[in-house]
């Protein structure tokens, strides 16, 4: 990563849009998730399609009206819909229905393991690995967010005054306990090292717990909503959009209380909508408001490099393929960015 | 609030249980042939709903921790709304029918205080069906009834059939004493044109400026101190605009809960513009809204609906706003 460009260039393509593919496809993209080399995306009409080696699928249809959710399970999307429908596709378009709620949506989807998880309204529905029937957890209020641990047996549920954490014991019972805070609390991540439990609320901040002593604080001082957050290099960052800045709190040691976080500018003054970490490094992709993306080191923000020039619509989905030589933007305009990561002499 | 060629309007349809919302809903899904809309409803409600995209939902009332002590919004409409908002295809309007006990406040104020609602969407108007036989009781009964008529910027008075003139006038005088600005449109089975309803802009602020209220002349006599009632000053002298800034904020600090709408155009001294205002609780739309129309009077007008207003010094607190 080296800093070759450190400006907006007006209306100039970079070197990775004028060397990857672009595609205009005019539907909201709502959703990305990697499988392997490939990376999956959801859009807003419903369709899920396959990129890989910079080509599109067909549009596979998964739902009627909008891709809300998407996850994976092994080589598999999961993905939830505003038709009520829980699906898991294969990389080849075949989709199976494993739950369907009607006028309810599906909010979130995660998987562990071979256990699957969707949410509708305040209820968790819980599919144990090779099980038929899923597992309802029912909760007080509507869920923000749901979230494993890295071993599947901890499964954090965001919602109204706080999170519900779930226990899965020996014997496969699961019980919870309430970590909270007032406010409502919408997406929840757990740190790789599953130290920390992280959510951001519908006012301009997040909130964490240090799960070993439930130490908890607020993270705080955001212009919008945080949308997108990530934990980088393992455990050390979290990256956070919602503020003008990409906003890098230091997770290594005792966390963040009282320390500052690192803040990587960006040329323009627009808002960060989406953050990726950069697959095994200090470094991540930003996605702004105006479309634009940027790969920054958190601890060398002069090493930043524009990967993609503005098209006006926010950065809704950005992913790195398993082996981090391609990546793909999306954008809420229905533009996507498939390329190579690496120059070519570097291969 | 006041952007409008992208926001997708949101009508809000209220009232209680059995006045006739699930009918007005089909009303407007069947009449508006080649429209494309989202309807999201809280009630299942006796019939069906006709449309392609209905969105089941809970009413949820969040708290907001933003230094607002009255301010609540709708957690479920959030949710939606920002949903909503990833489709490909435009929706021209959304709908949201409400409970029979749903306070309209909080709906209110999540235009205000979420932002990516705010930038998407505008709410349109509350449109309040009330049963024209059972209204008066409910008022007395239900403290949301009061709050819907309140709230209301179309009060679509219900089954009209099935009450006499008198009774009529009755209920009428009781919706206006709680809310002058309501718009009472009389109905039996909610036959409505359709743009009375659709497309008003209420919440506008250059919609302040169109609509008179309709005030009663008789005095605010009331049943329960607890009543929703409305108060409104007019002054020909022009306003001292620090002091009214100062009076109007310590106000809507201290007694937002109570105060449940504002609405205002004001004339400052030494200012050429109109300010115009409106209000939902403690939050507040407002902006100058350009010059006073040649060769008319040039006052300040002022209106409060809400619980114990006599007790908070409205009167005086204006009066001490003009300028000396």
């Amino acid at each position: 990563m080296k800093a070759d460009l450190y400006k907006v260039p007006e209306l100039n393509k970079t070197k990775f849009e004028n060397r990857g593919k672009e595609f205009k496809l005019g539907i909201p993209v709502t959703n990305a998730v990697t499988i392997g080399n490939s990376i999956a995306v959801g859009f807003g009409d419903g369709t899920v399609r396959i990129f890989s080696s910079g080509q599109s699928s067909e549009p596979i249809k998964a739902h009627k009206g909008i891709v809300l959710c998407m996850s994976k399970d092994g080589d598999n999307i999961l993905t939830g819909g505003d038709d009520g429908c829980f699906l898991k596709i294969s990389l080849d378009g075949k989709i199976n229905e494993i739950g369907n709620f009607g006028t309810r949506w599906v909010d979130h989807v995660t998987a562990n393991n071979g256990s699957l998880v969707c949410t509708s309204g305040n209820i968790v529905y819980l599919w144990m690995p090779n099980k038929k029937e899923p597992k309802l957890l029912e909760h007080e209020s509507t869920i923000g967010g749901v979230a494993f641990d890295s071993k599947g047996r901890k499964l954090a549920v965001s919602r109204y005054g706080g999170v519900t954490l779930w226990k899965k014991d020996y014997s496969n019972k699961w019980t919870s306990s309430n970590l909270i805070w007032k406010g409502s609390h919408n997406k929840v991540i757990f740190s790789p090292d599953d130290r920390y439990l992280v959510t951001s609320m519908q006012e301009n901040q997040l909130h964490f717990w240090r799960l070993k002593d439930k130490i908890d604080s607020a993270m705080s001082g955001y212009g919008a909503k945080i949308k997108s957050f990530a934990f980088v290099d393992d455990s050390k960052y979290l990256a956070t959009s919602g503020a003008n800045d990409a906003v890098c709190w230091p997770f290594d040691g005792d966390g963040p209380v009282g320390r500052e976080p690192i803040c990587l500018p960006y040329v323009g003054n627009k808002l960060v909508t989406f953050v990726e970490p950069f697959p095994n490094e200090n470094a991540i992709l930003t996605g702004l408001s105006d479309g634009s993306v940027f790969l920054s080191e958190i601890e060398k923000a002069s090493n930043t490099i524009i990967i993609r020039s503005f098209t006006e619509f926010e950065v809704s989905a950005i992913a790195v393929t398993k082996d981090c030589s391609h990546l793909l933007i999306g954008d809420m305009g229905g533009n996507i960015l498939w390329t190579s990561i690496w120059d070519e002499e570097k291969k | 609030m006041e952007e409008t060629n992208k926001q997708v309007p949101v009508t809000v349809l209220t009232g209680f249980l059995g006045a006739g919302k699930t009918t007005l809903l089909n009303r407007i899904l069947t009449e508006q042939h080649g429209k494309k809309y989202a309807v999201i409803v809280n009630e299942f409600g006796e019939q069906g709903i006709d449309n392609d995209l209905v969105v089941d939902a809970d009413e949820e009332v969040f708290e907001m921790n933003n230094g607002c002590i009255c301010c609540t919004v709708r957690g479920d409409l959030i949710r939606i709304l920002s949903g909503l908002m990833k489709r490909a295809d435009k929706l021209d309007a959304i709908i949201v029918e409400t409970t029979g006990l749903a306070d309209p406040a909080p709906v209110a104020q999540t235009f205000f205080v979420d932002q990516d609602v705010a930038d998407r969407t505008k709410l349109d108007a509350i449109v309040t069906v009330a049963d024209a036989v059972h209204l008066s009781t409910q008022l007395t009964d239900h403290h949301e009834a009061e709050e819907q008529i309140a709230f209301a910027d179309v009060v679509l008075l219900n089954k009209i059939d099935l009450v006499d003139e008198s009774g009529l006038e009755v209920v009428k005088e009781r919706i206006k004493k709680i809310n002058p600005f309501a718009k009472i449109i009389n109905t039996t089975k909610c036959g409505v044109s359709l743009n009375e309803i659709l497309n008003l802009d209420a919440f506008s602020l250059k919609r302040v400026l169109d609509v008179e209220p309709d005030f009663l002349t008789s005095d605010h006599d009331h049943e329960h101190d607890d009543d929703v009632t409305s108060l409104s000053f007019v002054s020909d002298t022009p306003l001292d605009m620090e002091k009214f800034q100062d009076w109007f904020s310590k106000l809507l600090q201290t007694k937002g809960q109570d105060i449940l709408r504002t609405k205002g155009i004001l004339d400052f001294t030494g200012e050429s513009d109109r300010y115009v205002f409106q209000g939902v609780h403690m939050l507040m739309d407002a902006s100058p809204m350009g010059k006073w129309p040649e060769g008319k009077e040039r006052s300040s007008r002022l209106v409060f609906i809400g619980r114990n207003l006599e007790t908070m010094n409205l009167k005086e607190g204006f009066e001490n706003c003009k300028s000396a």
